[in-house]
């Protein structure tokens, strides 16, 4: 029944919601944020249950890696804090606790850039409520406590004060009450580094720089590791990240760890521990201080902004105009030799993706970043094995790069309708568009591969690099057909700095299970097929199969083309769908 | 709307005559929305530029100006989303920086790209607006239930905001910033990409609330439904109000304020029958100099057939 009753009439006087309201409030929103974006609502009764069956499979296979990744920092910063006290290594746990605090804000950091502009719920957007600022404040060093970071960082603490009372019951109140603080002071260090991060992240520019910073950092953190540690190295390690990590610097004892461990380590003697203890707790204070001034800036509408409007409009003089160009102007004149050797469409599309392409640090990140790992891999034992190596190097640099072939119009959003509605053929856009992904891979595999070459202590053999080479067009075909499809089938809206893409339309799609299927086990064919060839000394055994397996792969990506024209035009309802919705 | 076909847009109309919640009829002498050289940059960048603006209590104001003059920027000002660089704003008589909390619970907004969780249903997403403005649980529910069969999106209860079209989007952004039962209503666009029935209820339930004492603040594009349904008007230009007063007095050449606009006053050419649009296209549509801003299209793109 359409109708609006009448409401109570609230005395003005009546201003005070009560904090648990407004509180509970936000974490329904998040459970219920949480609840639908787990189960698709979109989709149908058949298709949850299949993409139920997926997400089962999928889960078997991936969360005992997820454990793996929680359990392990967590069990072994328990046994870690036992053996310190137990063995009567004081040093380890001033060890312990700064490379847990360390691991937290790295992981934290990183994670910022990628929450920052997910679109499912913006925190910065409660200041619309009729909320009091220690609300706010409370909300917001709430909201986040479920992060892996700060999740497995606050069990691995507790673990640790267990272990300690293990190895030392007397001093588990101590460890536990220090472990609390240090866990609040991790968190609101956290927060007050990702308040600040918040303002310069808002622009996208920034972001960019500080993707290629956390690169560069996570990069140069092994490089110079290797430098001052070879792997083969006998003894200690005496690198500057290991004596870091062992507690040898002097400068930990001033800083939040080393105020930690001293107060557990110091309990007998009361005073020294109480110190220690108001230290940690200052520096709490302090972090929390920092991160409740910036937010309370944001509070009172703060503005964070990819930039701030043009001015241009309001203060330009005018600009002189152009010559106006005739409707002669752009039909060629009899005679004249088209400069372009390409179709025209081939042509503009082609450039298009370039000016997309030249505008994305993250994606000329994400080109360098491989290569620099492969220089790294050379100083392991798989550099000693060229026969693995050359496919073994070729492959982490595809693994990247073929995931972009399957969502080819995701970048396009609104835009793609341009496709739909131009005199074009649609075959020469998704032509232009695979060529442009297909010149980027060719061009990161050709430079592994030369990399491979340079730093292999070995020759590697021509059967080797045959098939492999065979072995790449059989990647690149297959996923380029598959990639095509898909995206044709199931496009995803791609928001710039956002990393988690809207879903696909659940209609008649290829099954994302057989996507990743045939994505990792193209890549992991080399595997089998190199070890068979040792095993059975057929050094060119890689080539026997690969050769038509990618002959195979190159017939299906033509055919596919062939007909993408009619695929296109069937799909457009999903096209227009799924990226043209605002 | 489900009920609606049967009881028709009049009785609907009829039956938002008793709607009242919570809109008590504040003394005309406060004014609902007062701004005092409000001015916000934008680093070098000057959106709005000492703007004094006066809306009284119970006046369905009209806020109107050209893409980029600064309409969303005041309207995130007075609705506490940005703070001013300089000036001052009082809602309801208090002041907007002293008072947010209280200021906040009764305004309602519908801001610029409307700020919805997409992932979210709309049942959801009212019953969260409703508790974070302190309704009681069984009043959320309620009220959420009418406004979904007020709004015709009760048939969607599955469905997550994000796939919802765009005016079903701007339909819920509007239930969502009246739930509570709000003294001042500010709303940017409210009626852009809303279909003709819905915008006819809309704007039933926004003259219902004006009825109430309520005050409606008001940014479109759409001029006639301004002229319509507006009794004042306000229009800035280049971050500066160039014109203020009721629909009468600007008809009347009376409402020029400010020196953004260039030509005097004087020169304006008056007359009763004269529509906002061309009052608009006159304030606005002249460069400092009093020449037209823009060239005529068709001087430029002769090759246009």
């Amino acid at each position: 029944m359409a109708e609006l009753t009448p409401g109570q009439k609230v005395p003005a006087s009546e201003f005070r919601i009560p904090a648990s309201t407004q509180l509970l409030a936000v974490a329904w929103l998040r459970w219920r944020i949480f609840v639908n974006s787990t189960f698709n609502r979109r989709s149908g009764t058949k298709r949850r249950a299949a993409g139920l069956v997926g997400g089962i499979l999928l889960r078997i296979i991936v969360w005992p890696f997820m454990a793996l990744l929680v359990v392990g920092p967590v069990a072994g910063s328990g046994f870690l804090a036992w053996a310190a006290i137990a063995r009567n290594r004081p040093q380890n746990l001033l060890s312990l606790l700064a490379g847990i605090a360390l691991l937290w804000q790295f992981i934290s950091i990183n994670g910022l850039s990628i929450s920052a502009s997910v679109s499912s719920f913006d925190p910065a957007s409660l200041v619309r409520y009729p909320l009091r600022f220690g609300r706010y404040l409370v909300l917001r060093t709430m909201l986040g406590l479920m992060t892996p970071s700060t999740v497995v960082g606050c069990l691995a603490l507790l673990s640790a004060a267990i272990g300690i009372g293990i190895a030392k019951p007397a001093l588990t109140l101590p460890a536990l009450l220090v472990m609390a603080v240090y866990a609040l002071m991790n968190i609101f260090l956290t927060r007050m580094i990702g308040a600040w991060m918040e303002r310069w992240l808002a622009n996208r520019r920034f972001r960019e720089i500080f993707g290629m910073l956390m690169a560069a950092f996570a990069i140069g953190v092994q490089i110079l590791n290797l430098q001052r540690a070879p792997m083969h190295a006998h003894g200690v390690p005496n690198s500057w990240l290991a004596r870091l990590v062992l507690g040898q610097s002097s400068t930990l004892r001033w800083l939040p760890p080393g105020f930690a461990a001293n107060a557990i380590l110091r309990a007998s003697h009361p005073f020294d521990a109480l110190m220690q203890f108001a230290a940690l707790l200052a520096i709490t204070a302090l972090f929390l201080a920092i991160f409740a001034i910036r937010l309370r800036k944001q509070f009172l509408g703060e503005y964070l902004s990819d930039g701030a409007p043009r001015r241009t409009s309001h203060s330009a003089a005018p600009r002189a105009k152009p010559p106006v160009q005739q409707a002669s102007a752009i039909v060629a004149r009899p005679g004249e030799r088209p400069r372009a050797t390409m179709p025209p469409v081939l042509a503009a599309c082609l450039r298009k993706e370039w000016l997309t392409f030249r505008g994305n640090t993250t994606q000329f990140i994400g080109l360098i970043t491989p290569l620099v790992f492969i220089v790294i891999l050379n100083r392991g034992p798989i550099a000693q094995h060229p026969a693995y190596f050359l496919p073994g190097a070729i492959a982490y640099v595809l693994l990247g790069m073929v995931a972009a072939l399957y969502n080819i119009f995701g970048a396009d959003g609104l835009g793609v309708q341009i496709y739909l509605l131009a005199p074009v053929r649609l075959r020469d856009v998704v032509v232009a568009k695979n060529l442009a992904g297909l010149t980027l891979i060719v061009i990161e595999a050709g430079l592994a591969w030369m990399l491979v070459s340079i730093l292999s202590r070995t020759p590697i053999p021509l059967s080797s690099q045959v098939s492999t080479a065979l072995w790449t067009i059989f990647v690149i075909a297959t996923n380029l057909a598959l990639g095509t499809l898909r995206s044709i089938q199931a496009p995803r809206k791609f928001v710039p700095g956002q990393t988690r893409q809207r879903r696909g339309t659940p209609t008649n799609r290829t099954s994302s299970l057989l996507i990743l299927v045939v994505m990792f086990g193209s890549l992991i064919l080399q595997v089998p097929v190199v070890y068979l060839g040792r095993y059975f000394h057929m050094p060119w055994l890689g080539t026997m199969i690969f050769g038509p397996l990618a002959v195979a792969a190159v017939i299906t990506y033509a055919f596919l083309l062939r007909n993408v024209e009619q695929l296109i035009l069937t799909h457009r309802d999903v096209l227009s769908e799924e990226l043209c919705k605002v | 709307m489900r009920g609606l076909s049967h009881i028709g847009i009049g009785c609907v109309t009829e039956q938002l005559r008793r709607v009242s919640w919570n809109l008590v009829v504040v003394t005309m002498t406060t004014p609902a929305i007062d701004t005092t050289a409000l001015t916000r940059r934008f680093g070098e960048f000057t959106a709005v530029q000492d703007v004094n603006l006066r809306v009284a209590s119970g006046q369905f104001f009209g806020f109107l100006g050209p893409n980029g003059a600064g309409k969303s920027t005041t309207i995130k000002m007075l609705t506490g989303l940005l703070a001013p660089t300089s000036g001052s704003i009082r809602i309801l008589g208090m002041d907007l920086t002293a008072n947010s909390a209280e200021i906040k619970r009764q305004i309602g907004v519908v801001p610029e790209g409307m700020a919805l969780f997409g992932r979210l249903t709309a049942d959801e997403y009212l019953r969260f607006v409703g508790r974070m403005y302190g309704l009681d649980r069984a009043t959320t529910l309620q009220r959420t239930q009418e406004l979904l069969e007020f709004m015709q999106l009760a048939d969607e209860q599955k469905k997550l905001i994000a796939d919802f079209s765009h005016g079903m989007q701007k339909k819920l952004a509007l239930a969502a910033a009246v739930i509570h039962g709000p003294k001042v209503l500010f709303l940017d666009e409210p009626f852009e990409g809303v279909d003709a029935v819905a915008a006819g209820t809309l704007k039933s339930m926004l003259q219902r609330m004006i009825a109430r004492g309520a005050t409606v603040f008001l940014t479109s594009h759409v001029l006639e439904i301004v002229e319509r349904l507006c009794t004042d008007v306000a229009i800035i230009h280049r971050g500066q109000l160039v014109a203020q007063g009721s629909l009468a007095e600007l008809r009347a050449g009376a409402g020029r304020v400010g020196q953004a606009g260039s030509a005097d006053a004087a020169s304006l050419s008056t007359g009763e029958n004269r529509s906002l649009e061309q009052i608009f296209l006159q304030i606005v549509g002249t460069d400092r100099d009093g020449n037209p801003a823009a060239a005529a299209p068709e001087q430029e793109l002769s090759w246009l057939s």
